[in-house]
């Protein structure tokens, strides 16, 4: 189980003037992930989602507040906890002067699979994302579908417990976004946990089973979508986002 | 650990090897070195020819007898003859670089303090010394003395080793003071794109998802741009030690001297551009990694550059004499030691001492990028 508490990260902001000023990205977020869920976190650009899902990736350290994997802190158990989960991020980027191939080669190798069973791992993740055409072109010659397909073969590589998705769809087109949204289906019915950050709310609504709504580093809401849309008594999550920030649709 | 520093380090150089940029920093940039080598010989020599070439033009005020005629065309003297006043004139025209005048049994040499006259005066010397020679020599066979046992009285021989000269010297220490411009050229790239570089394309993010320390992940770029410096040292040497042999054969300059150094002095001479190589490396892994893109990691870089270069340039041209304490401080000790293997005098506490403060420095500055690997301000820049 995924246990975030109370979760800060300062920024320090520098002003036109050079004058230099605080403020929390994220200030105080604190929620729970069990197996076999996917968490939504949702809120609109810039909000603190990115932030706080670098955080929970051990990418960038909070400013206070803990983060546990199965007990596990990043203070004492970072490479375990890495070991555990897999970041894919809109903005993510793999290495373009190398193939697919060599891509998962290089991570299974960082990840510790055992030398014996790399082949038998890229072969079998090769097959489910139907990667076998372009397994040895270089990456910088895909398309943006098959770039993608090899970002989710390096997330799969180590069987991951726990998913951070950020933002994973954004910018990509319908094609490209339901090969990611098939994945997500895909490995929570294997049981793993997974965190999706998103700003479309139309797309977690369909896939989330438990959403947090995020406005300017805080939680504003957070429950199933069913219970959201009950207690904000709107018929949908971006009507629901709207009515909790007490803004207009035209602002998001 | 161990091996998450060794899979960077086969990352790095896996993508250094593939990018055309980087290999030809690493590979392209020692080739200069022949034709700064062959070029600064060419243009010693021009120089030294050049001014015995030039500065031979000398009046004479008076009637010179055959035998100074044979000794004016001997040395090369392009003789112009003319009264004083005459010979003045075309000096102040810069006609000629100086001139002779007659009074009695004394000759007098005119001119002013130019170059012209320094270097004609220099000619003029030697050519009154053959003529004096020549007088004495024939006033004594006049008077029946033997002119060789009077002249010859006492014998002088040189046992002067002709191993080296001012010109060898001097373009064998700019040889290794080019190798280190060099070193530092080409790893400033490969630092720049694996730090930087990887931030503006965006996979830094990727690669601190991995289950790998930060330490480790220093660690493996900085190896890696140490062995891209390794190499373009070491091809650099070999480079340099063969634009020095055909120097040697190629130019009057270094008649008689031999270019090649010992081994002893080569062996000095490579351990001092691998340490020189992982010293250049960790300041620019260091520099680099602050820097949000990878233009302004080479903007960071330049003045690097020059750091690598000048000090040293400086104390050699001032001929600073390398001492231990000395030897503790950066780039200038580099040099130093360079200047000493060309001379063969290495003392090894001073390459202790250069040893010692290097990894010194290279320990604080990785020590301090760590650090700060964690912090937004140098992941997340931009």
């Amino acid at each position: 189980m995924l246990k975030v508490k109370d979760l800060k990260k300062k920024f320090i902001k520098y002003e036109k003037n050079k004058q230099k000023s605080e403020f929390y990205a994220d200030n105080g977020i604190s929620f729970e992930a069990d197996k076999g869920k996917i968490i939504g976190i949702l809120g609109p650009n810039g909000a603190g989602k990115t932030t706080l899902l670098r955080m929970i990736a051990g990418i960038l350290e909070p400013t206070s507040g803990t983060i546990e994997y199965d007990n596990l802190t990043f203070e004492k158990n970072e490479i375990e906890i890495k070991k555990m989960i897999a970041y894919l991020s809109g903005n993510t980027k793999i290495y373009n002067s190398i193939s697919p191939y060599e891509l998962l080669n290089m991570c299974a190798e960082l990840y510790d699979v055992p030398k014996s069973k790399r082949e038998t791992r890229i072969k079998e993740i090769s097959e489910i994302l139907n990667m076998k055409d372009f397994l040895y072109n270089k990456i910088e010659n895909l398309s943006t579908g098959q770039t993608q397909r090899v970002n989710i073969a390096r997330c799969l590589i180590h069987d991951p417990k726990y998913y951070i998705l950020d933002e994973a769809t954004s910018g990509l087109d319908i094609l490209s976004s339901q090969i990611i949204l098939d994945f997500i289906k895909t490995e929570k019915g294997k049981g793993k946990t997974i965190l999706y950050s998103t700003h479309y709310m139309e797309e977690a609504e369909n896939i989330c089973d438990y959403c947090i709504m995020i406005n300017k580093g805080v939680i504003i809401e957070e429950g199933t979508p069913e219970k959201i849309r009950k207690n904000t008594k709107t018929t949908n999550l971006r009507d629901a986002f709207f009515s909790l920030i007490g803004g207009t649709k035209n602002e998001e | 650990m161990k091996s998450n520093v060794i899979n960077i380090l086969k990352k790095e150089l896996r993508e250094m090897f593939r990018d055309k940029k980087s290999l030809a920093m690493m590979l392209i940039i020692p080739f200069m070195i022949p034709l700064l080598v062959i070029g600064m010989s060419a243009l010693f020599e021009y120089q030294t020819n050049g001014i015995k070439a030039t500065y031979n033009r000398i009046g004479f005020a008076y009637e010179a007898t055959s035998i100074e005629e044979e000794i004016i065309k001997e040395l090369g003297i392009f003789g112009v003859k003319g009264t004083e006043e005459e010979l003045k004139s075309q000096f102040d025209e810069g006609k000629i670089d100086a001139y002779i005048t007659k009074k009695e049994n004394t000759y007098i040499i005119n001119g002013d303090d130019s170059e012209n006259t320094t270097v004609a005066s220099r000619l003029i010397e030697t050519y009154f010394n053959t003529y004096k020679e020549y007088l004495q020599s024939t006033y004594l066979e006049n008077n029946d003395v033997n002119s060789e046992e009077i002249l010859n009285i006492i014998t002088l021989d040189k046992n002067i080793e002709m191993t080296e000269n001012f010109f060898a010297n001097y373009i064998t220490v700019y040889a290794f003071l080019f190798i280190i411009m060099a070193i530092t050229i080409s790893a400033t790239y490969p630092a720049t794109d694996a730090t930087a570089g990887e931030k503006e394309r965006g996979t830094l993010e990727t690669l601190l998802t991995f289950p790998i320390k930060s330490k480790d992940i220093i660690v493996g770029k900085f190896l890696s741009v140490t062995v891209s410096s390794i190499v373009t040292g070491l091809l650099s040497l070999i480079l340099m030690i063969i634009a020095l042999l055909v120097s040697e054969n190629m130019f009057e300059i270094y008649e008689g001297v031999n270019l090649m150094l010992p081994i002893t002095s080569l062996i000095f001479a490579l351990l001092v551009i691998v340490v020189y190589s992982f010293l250049i490396s960790g300041l620019c892994i260091a520099v680099a990694s602050k820097s949000a893109t990878f233009k302004s990691a080479q903007s960071a870089l330049t003045p690097l550059t020059f750091i690598s270069f000048f000090p040293g340039m400086i104390a050699f041209m001032i001929k600073i004499k390398t001492n231990v304490v000395l030897s503790f401080v950066p780039f200038l000790n580099f040099t130093m030691l360079f200047t000493d293997i060309t001379n063969g005098n290495v003392e090894y506490i001073n390459i202790i001492a250069m040893i010692i403060s290097t990894f010194i420095i290279i320990a604080v500055v990785l020590n301090i990028i760590i650090r700060q690997y964690k912090s937004e301000k140098v992941l997340f820049s931009r």
